[in-house]
């Protein structure tokens, strides 16, 4: 069984820079209750409590997100993204849990598993749903990886994602690594993938194949940097294949809303986004990037393979201008 | 005029470094260093350094009370409680490095700018030395603060050296944010403040940053830039390891922010635990300025 993770009013929203709004949330909560996905997840693109200037402001917060979404969702799930360090189990979750949230996935960069437990042990105490989060996980060889996910299991999750959040790997890294993983552990193992290097699909895919059994996609790819995975091209690849019996149909009402909506924000596979793909940053500082090598008038190519050799994490955004300012000065 | 007689509870790693820059500064006199194991690495470090390493609770340091003049406590927010009691009962003053959110908030560098964060006027104080976020941004919060009117939102956004988060920094990393966002409130009188924290464990490590942004009615950019370079190097003589990284700028209308990097003096842990160093250097200072104003009360000789 797989289950699908529509991810495009959460991880679309770095695609929109964090501008979501109440009326595209309800029409496509609408289409998904149709569609036969298994879970809806919204809000800002770093997650609840994530608004900042750091990472950008949301247009809307995330209560009102989450109340619309709940008011349009039966039979699908209501899924947030939550970040230790962004959001406090006081400020965010509880509130969250009030807005009727099904699936709360806790993340953590892929080596720091361990400042998510708190968060974790608190939802899982409360009966809530609960999946850890890897990002970045490329960074990661499949024995940290298991060890880091054993730790999210021992606080209570049920799942881990893996995420591929700067569009890093290629689909043999993606079998092994799930392989690797089923072989030690008995828990569900779901995958997230990025576009970067056009392989996005293929990845899901062979996550699919080697195990996985939640995986994300995007309506229309809509996510930070190159995309995600095209959720109805998942749908179309799982039908070719006879592995599910979803119907796509459902899948292009929501893509179309996306396409209707939000034209101006489908994800393409810039030189910049290779770029970040290969040198393995996170694909949420592709605005920050453009701009400031606008300002400083530095290729961004350039800035990219320094926030490479830095090996910086999602939530250093400020550091892309010290960087720009050093490479000016050498 | 004799040395101010300290004690340090607690031999993890902030009692470690704590106690290397409390035995290299002249004016503090390290006399006891209070530790649960005798044979943890904290403690056996210090063995033939500080003339009364005490194990298995402070009970011991009390009863000789009368042979310092005030605690570091870098224990856990439970057990400061304890201490806490004791130090009141004995006439001592407390430096908390602990999360009990007992004692006043102290930033060394702004003293004196705000009625909150100034020193205790009673001996028997307690003072917290708030969070590495809170120290590092301080400085650069109290300056925008000062040059801004109708303070909309104030954001303070650290990331530190994975290895320098121990195990309690990560349990407790909603107590961190909590505190630092106190701290931001009191300095800016602003109720919506956010502070994020992000730790990163690429190899090297990175030194510990924090980057302030402020949203006001009105910005003296020019008055800021001024301002903080004074408080750049205010900071510096007690944390000399603290700069700023990306001068003040405007990153949208009426949206200013800077951002300063630590690097710690390595005492005890290496350069990259900048947000040890920055919390045991305020501590240190902490303890000579609150001093310093009862000099004369200081009883001569144990």
């Amino acid at each position: 069984m797989t289950y699908l993770y529509d991810v495009t009013l959460r991880d679309g929203n770095h695609a929109l820079r964090h501008q979501l709004k109440l009326d595209f949330v309800s029409d496509y909560c609408e289409a998904a209750e149709k569609s036969g996905v298994w879970a809806v997840e919204v809000g800002h693109g770093n997650g609840l409590g994530a608004s900042s200037y750091l990472v950008g402001e949301s247009k809307f917060a995330d209560f009102e997100l989450l109340t619309v979404a709940r008011s349009k969702l039966r039979n699908v799930k209501l899924a947030v993204h939550s970040i230790p360090g962004f959001s406090t189990i006081n400020k965010n979750l509880k509130p969250a849990m009030g807005c009727g949230v099904d699936v709360f996935r806790v993340a953590t960069h892929v080596t720091e598993a361990t400042v998510a437990q708190k968060h974790i042990e608190f939802l899982a105490e409360n009966n809530q749903t609960v999946h850890g989060v890897l990002m970045m996980s490329h960074m990661a060889d499949i024995k940290t990886l298991i060890e880091q996910i054993k730790l999210m299991k021992s606080y209570g999750a049920s799942a881990v994602i893996m995420m591929d959040s700067a569009g890093n790997l290629i689909p043999q890294k993606v079998t092994e690594r799930v392989i690797g993983i089923k072989e030690e552990l008995e828990i569900e193992i779901g995958f997230h993938a990025h576009n970067n290097l056009g392989v996005a699909i293929s990845n899901a895919r062979a996550a699919i194949i080697s195990g996985a059994s939640i995986i994300d996609g995007a309506s229309m790819g809509l996510g930070a940097g190159a995309g995600n995975a095209q959720l109805e091209n998942i749908v179309a690849n799982l039908s070719m294949e006879k592995l599910s019996d979803l119907e796509l149909s459902g899948f292009l009402e929501m893509s179309k809303i996306v396409e209707a909506k939000h034209p101006e924000s489908l994800p393409k596979i810039s030189g910049s986004s290779i770029r970040s793909g290969m040198a393995g940053v996170f694909s949420g500082y592709a605005p920050q990037v453009k701009s400031i090598s606008e300002e400083f008038g530095i290729d961004a190519r350039l800035i990219w393979e320094e926030l490479g050799k830095r090996k910086l994490v999602a939530g250093q955004e400020s550091m892309v201008r010290e960087i720009a300012q050093d490479l000016m000065n050498i | 005029m004799r040395r101010i007689r300290v004690a340090v509870i607690g031999s993890g790693n902030i009692g470690t470094d704590l106690s290397e820059k409390i035995l290299l500064d002249e004016s503090l006199e390290l006399i006891a260093l209070v530790g649960r194991d005798k044979n943890s690495k904290g403690l056996k470090r210090f063995n033939g350094r500080v003339s009364n390493i005490l194990v298995g609770g402070s009970k011991e340091l009390f009863a000789n009370a009368s042979e310092f003049d005030g605690i570091f406590d870098a224990t856990s927010a439970f057990s400061h409680l304890e201490h806490w009691e004791e130090c009141k009962k004995y006439g001592k003053w407390a430096i908390d490095l602990t999360p009990s959110k007992i004692g006043k908030p102290l930033v060394p560098a702004l003293i004196g700018s705000n009625k909150q964060l100034s020193l205790d006027s009673n001996f028997v104080a307690n003072y917290s030395m708030v969070t590495c976020g809170g120290q590092s941004s301080a400085p650069i919060i109290s300056v925008f603060a000062k040059n801004c009117t109708g303070i909309i939102n104030v954001e303070i956004s650290s990331s530190i050296a994975s290895l320098s988060a121990g195990p309690a920094t990560r349990l407790n990393i909603d107590q961190y944010i909590d505190a630092t966002e106190n701290l931001a409130r009191i300095i800016t009188k602003c109720d919506t403040a956010k502070a994020i924290l992000v730790l990163n464990p690429a190899e090297p490590q990175v030194m510990m940053r924090t980057t302030v942004t402020v949203h006001a009615q009105n910005v003296d950019l020019e008055a800021i830039k001024r301002d903080l370079s004074e408080i750049e190097l205010l900071v510096k003589k007690y944390v000399p390891g603290y700069s700023i990284v990306v001068d003040p700028y405007m990153m949208g209308p009426n949206i200013v922010t800077s951002t300063a990097k630590v690097i710690g003096a390595g005492h005890f842990l290496p350069p990259y635990a900048g947000n040890l160093d920055i919390i045991n250097a305020a501590a240190v200072e902490t303890a000579k300025l609150h001093s310093k104003r009862f000099n004369s009360t200081f009883k001569v000789g144990p």
